[in-house]
């Protein structure tokens, strides 16, 4: 007999339904079979109209981001297992399903000037610190939001841990020309110096040694 | 419903998009930016970040550069777009940087010949990469870029159908993926720069999800000449299972360097000295061994890295790799032994660029006033093959001259807007959920099999012809689809969309691939194993007249 899998997913239209609910789909068992892969055969055969997101399969553009049993994971490079549950990144509002609102962040790199603010064309000599390039990788999937639990999606008083990866991140550019600490400073950033629970990247950049760390001790040339 | 108005309407949020949104707007034209995913996303995101800049290493020059891209593309290339390109390739680096990114330095900060690297068809080392990530920093830089020009900016909007007068295009008739509604874009110009179309041959392709060639079918069906459109290159070393990542990209030939061997499913060694061959050489003796049943279980052959651990060199290879994140996918699909090379991987090609695209002049002009394109969908700089790391510096390069061709033309104008084709309009208004027989998603997966089986690495009249049979029928069906209701961020809807794209596509390439009566670069016939010098030194040009499909060939055009 053919074996199956199966798994708890996270399904609401707020348009439609009064509260989320958590639906089991059995899928059939395949060896090594990923979360996405199994996201994308229930969208293809069991129903056409559940919503989520990918784009590399290969643990790259951060899009396919989503929770497992309350942990975020990448859905690309999270083997399936039996009884998981799986659900959106827990700290932003939903449109539908697994697809969160990301248009927060083109929003913020406005706000908050997230880009090096004079255009230069000819840097021919620039040496950045391994710190900065080690944070270039961000990629922008937002998990970090769920594993920090003082963050609050529209909560301006407190940035969170993805805000303050990009502030490190631009800190150490020498080309930046704009005062980071003083920005983390305003959001909130003391908060993390007696943080008990740290936050967590699944894409292993190290946000409490090369980000939060530095902006709190304004150690960064 | 809702209407924008503007000067210039870039569609696509890759590489090519936001440089010429941001160009655009650089000389003061009022820009509108619409992207199917979010901005920054696309091929430029999940590439490996490596880009070609001539003239680092002492006797490289452009001209050097030159050479190699027409060597390469073995003699179909345009003459002027590979002159603009090779000459503008370092302008093309700074410029990406100049949005936020960086490129490796040597500890001096400096570009010098420690950073650069020899890729396959190059004759010298002319690549440079970026910190671990690769693209990701690119994609990142992009959007912060476009945040700092001020550009206006809409995210998960598909363009459907673009809007055209008698004389021009006029704008894009889009839909806001997230809302379920339309949005009907007006402007004095367009480009478009929506990349490319690897997404026909899912699962059989490296490349990101949204490249589902929607460019190429819209200029075409707004009557602008597209040329090659067979010329579709497959990355010689992707994963072949599990089925879920089927198709990811583990690396171009230069990968196998110095030593590493590919052998077939009994161990009978196929290509060595891969190092140095383009991506077309190693694919096509891959197509041919696995057509002639050479395959594992997996459809794959198998590459042997372990020669490389007996020598330094090799040693110092894997490091580089490895600091560079190129090995993760293969540690978790295949396991520890693989990753450090001990054990061979399972690779097939997998679609990865097309070389085809938009015919354009060098300011990225199309055929039709007030059409622009720029990245992976123009056609023409790489002719039948691409080399390793010049897509990322076209983009930059024709990402710049048509966002400031395009404004230099629209700034400030009036245009008139004609009322707008009402067609184009009511074909996206009426994508209500729909109770018929099929699903868009299965009329996909039959056009990507039918594409991977008989429009893929290896080609023959008959499969052509079957698989403009089956393209027919999916259309057929296509009047007949089953589609949710569901408003906001409906999958089913986004496949409707891309399906019809998806189609217009696939008969291009067939169409072209039936045409070329040779084997030459990515295109290789069964039918007709050699290249043609002397009657297929040609372009094919396509174009829609009178609603049908008008083919012509054109002797390929010699430098000035
Ligand atoms: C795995 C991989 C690795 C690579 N590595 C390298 C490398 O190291 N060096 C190199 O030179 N090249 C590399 N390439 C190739 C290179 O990345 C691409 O050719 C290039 O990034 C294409 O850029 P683009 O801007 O044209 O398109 P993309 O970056 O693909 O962007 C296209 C954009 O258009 C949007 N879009 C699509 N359809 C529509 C529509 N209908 N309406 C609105 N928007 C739309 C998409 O959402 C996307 O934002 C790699 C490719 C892959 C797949
Ligand atoms: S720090 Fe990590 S988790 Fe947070 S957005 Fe960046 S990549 Fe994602
Ligand atoms: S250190 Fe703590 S408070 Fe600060 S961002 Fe991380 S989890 Fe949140
Ligand atoms: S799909 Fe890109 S990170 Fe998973």
């Amino acid at each position: 007999m053919p074996r199956n899998v199966s798994i708890e997913i996270f399904r609401y239209d707020p348009q439609k339904d009064d509260s989320p609910s958590w639906r089991t789909y059995t899928i059939p068992y395949e060896e090594k079979n990923t979360v996405l892969g199994a996201l994308i055969y229930i969208q293809e055969n069991i129903d056409p109209s559940f919503a989520f997101r990918y784009g590399c399969r290969y643990k790259r553009c951060g899009l396919c981001a989503l929770e497992v049993d309350g942990k975020p994971r990448m859905a690309c490079h999270t083997y399936l297992q039996e009884g998981m549950r799986i659900g959106p990144l827990s700290k932003l509002p939903v449109i539908r399903d697994l697809a969160v609102d990301r248009k927060s962040i083109f929003h913020d790199l406005k706000k908050y000037s997230l880009y090096i603010e004079k255009k230069e064309e000819n840097v021919e000599i620039i040496v950045e610190p391994e710190q900065g390039a080690r944070l270039r990788s961000c990629a922008e999937c937002l998990s970090c939001l769920s594993t920090c639990s003082r963050y609050n999606f529209g909560n301006g008083n407190f940035g969170g841990p993805f805000l303050f990866v990009k502030l490190a991140q631009l800190q150490f550019d020498p080309r930046n020309s704009k005062n980071r600490f003083e920005q983390a400073h305003a959001l909130g950033i003391m908060h993390c110096r007696d943080c008990k629970n740290k936050c967590f990247c699944p894409n292993g950049i190290n946000i409490y040694g090369d980000a939060i760390c530095s902006l709190l001790e304004n150690n960064v040339d | 419903m809702q209407v924008e108005k503007c000067d210039i309407l870039c569609l696509g949020g890759g590489g090519a998009g936001i440089t010429a949104a941001i160009t655009a707007a650089e000389q003061g034209a009022d820009v509108i930016l619409v992207s199917k995913e979010p901005l920054g996303y696309g091929d430029t995101r999940i590439s490996m970040g490596l880009m070609s800049c001539p003239g680092v290493v002492e006797g490289d020059d452009w001209q050097h550069f030159y050479k190699d891209l027409i060597k390469g593309g073995e003699n179909l290339n345009d003459p002027e777009l590979v002159h603009i390109m090779a000459e503008w390739a370092p302008y093309g680096l700074k410029l990406l940087e100049s949005y936020g990114h960086l490129f490796e330095r040597n500890k001096d900060g400096k570009f010098s010949k420690e950073v650069v690297f020899l890729l396959g068809g190059h004759s010298l080392p002319r690549t440079i990469g970026c910190p671990p990530g690769g693209g990701i920093s690119m994609g990142n830089s992009l959007r912060a870029g476009a945040a700092r020009a001020g550009i206006r900016v809409f995210e998960e909007v598909i363009a459907c159908n673009l809007l055209f007068d008698d004389k021009r295009v006029t704008g894009a008739v889009c839909f806001d993926l997230c809302r379920g509604e339309v949005i009907l874009f007006q402007s004095g110009a367009v480009v478009i720069a929506t990349g490319g179309a690897g997404w026909l041959y899912y699962p059989h392709t490296d490349c990101n999800a949204g490249v589902t060639g929607d460019g190429y079918a819209l200029a075409y069906e707004a009557g602008a000449e597209l040329i090659d459109m067979e010329q579709v290159q497959f990355m010689p070393f992707a994963l072949t299972y599990p089925a879920s990542m089927c198709g990811v990209y583990v690396g171009e030939p230069s990968l196998a360097a110095p030593a590493g061997i590919l052998r077939n499913s009994k161990g009978k060694i196929i290509l060595e000295g891969l190092g140095t061959m383009t991506r077309a050489q190693v694919t096509n003796a891959m197509a041919v061994e696995l057509s002639n049943g050479g395959g594992t279980e997996y459809g794959g052959l198998l590459l042997d890295l372990s020669p490389n651990l007996s020598s330094p060199e090799g040693r110092r290879m894997w490091k580089v790799r490895k600091e560079r994140g190129q090995l993760e996918s293969v540690r978790f699909a295949y396991g520890e032994d693989a990753y450090r090379w001990e054990k061979p991987w399972d690779v097939a090609p997998a679609a990865h660029y097309f070389m085809g695209g938009i015919k354009v002049n060098t300011s990225g002009q199309s055929s039709v006033p007030g059409l622009y394109a720029a990245g992976q969908v123009l056609g023409g700089i790489h002719g039948a093959n691409r080399l390793g790391s010049v897509s990322l510096a076209e983009l930059f390069v024709f990402g710049y001259l048509a966002g400031e061709a395009a404004a230099r033309e629209c700034k400030g104008q009036e245009f008139s807007f004609s009322k707008g084709n009402e067609e184009a309009v009511a074909n996206i208004t009426g994508l209500r959920g729909r109770k018929g027989s099929f699903k868009p998603i299965k009329l996909h997966r039959r056009l990507q099999k039918t594409m991977w089986e008989n429009v893929g690495i290896v080609r023959e009249e008959r499969g052509l012809r079957a698989a403009l049979r089956e393209i027919e029928e999916i259309e057929e069906a296509s009047k007949d689809l089953q589609i949710t209701p569901q408003l906001s961020y409906n999958k089913d809807k986004l496949h409707t969309i891309e399906l019809k794209h998806m189609l217009t596509v696939a008969r291009l390439i067939t169409e072209s691939a039936l045409i070329r009566q040779e084997t030459r670069g990515a295109h290789l016939r069964l039918d007709f194993r050699e290249k043609d010098e002397e009657n297929w030194r040609r372009n094919i040009i396509i174009l829609k007249n009178k609603n049908k499909m008008q083919f012509r060939t054109e002797v390929v055009k010699t430098d000035a």
